[in-house]
């Protein structure tokens, strides 16, 4: 063993300079928290509840107060005390909110002292005073006993939306530094798209006053694509791919339809529905079984919406229960169940669903959802067939049926969590942790930035809010290789590579390696491809689909509408439409096998920010790189 | 890094008859505006290569 010599100045062990950051997924509904592995990846942790989901919710009962699904039941009996939905009011006026929809929760006023602020007004008891410490001056000379402890007294609080989001947030990073035993240095939290300047200066100001340093805030769909883009990219899939990003919560729906482009992000078109969620699914869920009640006791109860006392009470602890009938759900093809104790006048509730039957119960909300999609992807003015991912965010998107629903109308060789099996037991693909994941990698890219020179603070500062470095440039027609072939089948008359992909960001390279088939003559060989700007589209054709021989069938057939559907088969089509150039070299490392001479070539296509394209080929033989032919195809 | 692809295809031998066109002098077709999500490490590299001004290949070293 050596010995440490003396008098050195180096710490004896090894300490970590990587930065203790969090990723926090904040929606209006759900939060939760990621941090980061030794290995490097991310990892969505559990509160001290044993929660990952965590309720964003802050309720009041006496002297108590309840933070995340602990809050929740307080909905039951003290609803006037329990404040919830307050990420969507951040940075709001107190005049611009709107009040259409009924709360179940604690209301919002006016804050009383701030103009124009809202906030929340709960019963609380306050701690007595401390007994009045005994003094010579502020004693009477006839007694020398200490004023008794007193009840609490029952008092009004004022709470701000800021400041709720403030104790919020901190009890979510206080679950982050007990589960790292360290302090966290600085969190990126998730922002809805439509989240504007004024919403964005609130939750950072909520979260700075919680003593929390934010990184960055980053939108849901750009923590989705962190994470998917993070790590190695599915064989299936390409790193240059159209991703849909489905992200159905409890009180919204959000669409995104990005480009990635290796790893390069930005959104073809947007959507939202704030009328479509896990919230529209409890509707569903809670009057099925408040029927089933019904059937069960006689006893009338009428839910979704409530107007009895009694039965809005119901209708309250239903809400809670289905929480977990819907996660039982989606985490297993088995049936589930519903359990409530004193559901109405004193009668225990126990019913059971099938995901076929809650599939049929909930149908609506997926065929809307699907709706959505289509109309976002027109709105962008593709194809579902463009589409190359799915990637599902948000807890109701853990249910299997939506990703059924949606099967009927994509590419067959879409890739989705589901058909990789990457959603269940918190794989990647996990919809519920997603968000939150991708804001603990992305936390650890920021806090790792330098910031010594000019232009490193340049460069950090290119992921504050509205900063000029995300406005890009990018490319709306896909190039490509053709090389062309003697009678080649096909509009195109040869093999098609495509290179550079429509909205693809410049500046913008692409190399690619492959071999080339050089025919069997002897003599001097050519490599020459023509370099074309390609149109690109969906064919859709109808056809009637086969009929089945079976008897059986035919004669239930007869007995339905006697009517021919017929499908759609869709086709991706390539046209040509711009030859922009070509290349040719000839080859001096060509191998023959079985008879057949090939030789392995290296493309790079570089376009620059100008829109000027420079194709470079070269051979790659048992000699290294051969020498580079290169053509360049100037701006306009 | 520069990141190579390799491709599955093997593209046919040219057609004898076949000459390299000539360039035709056309441009690509107009580069759109874009915004992009500042998320990532590819965004990371977009923006460094954009501020110290760097080629991929500069940038790759
Ligand atoms: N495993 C699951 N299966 C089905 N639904 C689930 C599951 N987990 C959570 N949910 C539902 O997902 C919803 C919460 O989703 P999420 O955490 O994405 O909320 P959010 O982003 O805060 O929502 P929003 O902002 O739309 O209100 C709730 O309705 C919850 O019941
Ligand atoms: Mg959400």
């Amino acid at each position: 063993m050596s010995t440490q010599p003396n008098g050195t100045a180096d710490a004896p062990i090894e300490v970590s300079s990587a930065p203790t950051v969090v990723g926090i997924n904040f929606g209006n509904s759900y939060a939760s928290i990621s941090v980061l592995t030794k290995e490097g990846s991310a990892d969505c942790i559990a509160n001290e509840d044993g929660e990952r989901q965590i309720a964003c919710a802050v309720a009041f009962l006496g002297e108590e107060m309840y933070i995340g699904n602990q809050a929740k039941p307080q909905l039951v009996k003290n609803s006037h005390n329990a404040i919830l939905g307050f990420r969507n009011l951040l940075g709001k006026k107190f005049s611009e909110l709107s009040f259409e929809k009924p709360t179940a929760s604690a209301p919002v006023i006016q804050h009383p002292e701030q103009p124009d602020v809202p906030a929340y007004k709960v019963q609380v008891l306050q701690p007595a005073p401390s007994p009045i410490p005994t003094t010579a001056s502020n004693t009477p000379a006839a007694s020398k006993v200490a004023t008794p402890r007193s009840e609490p007294t029952p008092a009004e609080r004022v709470l701000s939306v800021s400041e709720v989001t403030s104790i919020f947030l901190r009890s979510l990073v206080q679950s982050a530094e007990d589960f790292l035993g360290k302090k966290v240095q600085g969190a990126v939290i998730s922002v809805p798209t439509w989240f504007d300047d004024a919403q964005r200066a609130a939750l950072t100001q909520a979260a700075e006053d919680a003593g929390i340093h934010v990184l960055q805030l980053l939108e849901d769909a750009g923590a989705a694509a962190v994470t998917t883009t993070t790590g190695l990219t599915p064989q299936e899939l390409s790193a240059d791919r159209t991703q849909l990003v489905v992200d159905l919560g409890a009180s919204s729906l959000e669409l995104s339809l990005l480009a990635i482009r290796e790893g390069l992000a930005f959104s073809l078109a947007t959507l939202s529905d704030p009328t479509v969620g896990g919230n529209a699914i409890d509707d569903k869920l809670i009057k099925f079984f408040a029927k089933e009640f019904t059937k069960k006791t006689k006893t009338p109860l009428t839910v979704a919406p409530a107007t009895e006392t009694q039965d809005k009470r119901a209708e309250a602890k239903l809400r809670l229960a289905v929480e977990h009938t819907k996660r039982t759900l989606s985490a297993s093809p088995g049936a589930a169940t519903c359990s409530v104790e004193s559901l109405k006048d004193g009668l225990d509730f126990t019913g059971t669903i099938t995901r076929l039957r809650f599939d049929m119960e909930v149908r609506s909300v997926y065929d809307k959802v699907y709706a959505r999609v289509k109309e976002l992807v027109e709105k962008a003015g593709l194809d579902l067939y463009d589409v190359d991912e799915i990637v599902y965010v948000g807890g109701s998107a853990s249910l299997p049926g939506l990703d059924e629903t949606f099967a009927q109308g994509f590419a067959e060789t879409v890739v989705t969590p589901f058909t990789a099996g990457t959603v269940v037991g918190g794989g990647v693909g996990d919809p519920t942790t997603i968000i939150s994941r991708g804001c603990a990698l992305q936390a650890r890219l920021v806090a790792t930035l330098a910031e010594g020179t000019e232009e490193e603070r340049e460069v950090k500062g290119a992921f504050a809010s509205g900063s000029k470095w995300t406005q890009a440039k990018a490319t709306s027609k896909t190039i490509g290789m053709l090389f062309p072939e003697e009678n080649a089948e096909g509009p195109l008359g040869g093999q098609w590579i495509p290179t550079v992909l429509r909205d693809t960001v410049v500046p913008a390279r692409r190399t690619s390696r492959f071999d080339v088939d050089l025919g069997e003559g002897e003599g001097e060989k050519k490599v020459g491809f023509e370099v074309w700007e390609v149109k690109e589209g969906i064919k859709v054709d109808k056809i009637k689909p086969p009929k089945f021989e079976d008897e059986e069938d035919a004669q239930a057939d007869e007995d339905e509408e006697e009517e021919e559907e017929e499908i759609e088969v869709k086709e991706k089509t390539v046209e040509k439409e711009s030859l922009l150039t070509a290349l040719s070299f000839v080859v001096k490392e060509a191998k023959q096998v079985k008879g057949r001479w090939t030789t392995k070539v290296e493309v790079q296509s570089i376009i620059d920010d100008t829109g000027s394209l420079e194709i470079t080929a070269w051979e790659v033989g048992p000699s290294g790189k051969g020498e580079k032919t290169v053509v360049v195809v100037s701006s306009a | 890094m520069a990141s190579v692809r390799e491709l599955p295809v093997v593209p046919p031998p040219l057609p004898a008859s076949w000459t390299t066109p000539e360039s035709s002098g056309k441009s690509i077709s107009p580069l759109v505006e874009r915004r992009l999500l500042p998320a990532g490490t590819a965004y990371l590299a977009h923006v460094k290569r954009a501020v110290h001004k760097l080629t991929f290949d500069e940038h790759d070293k």
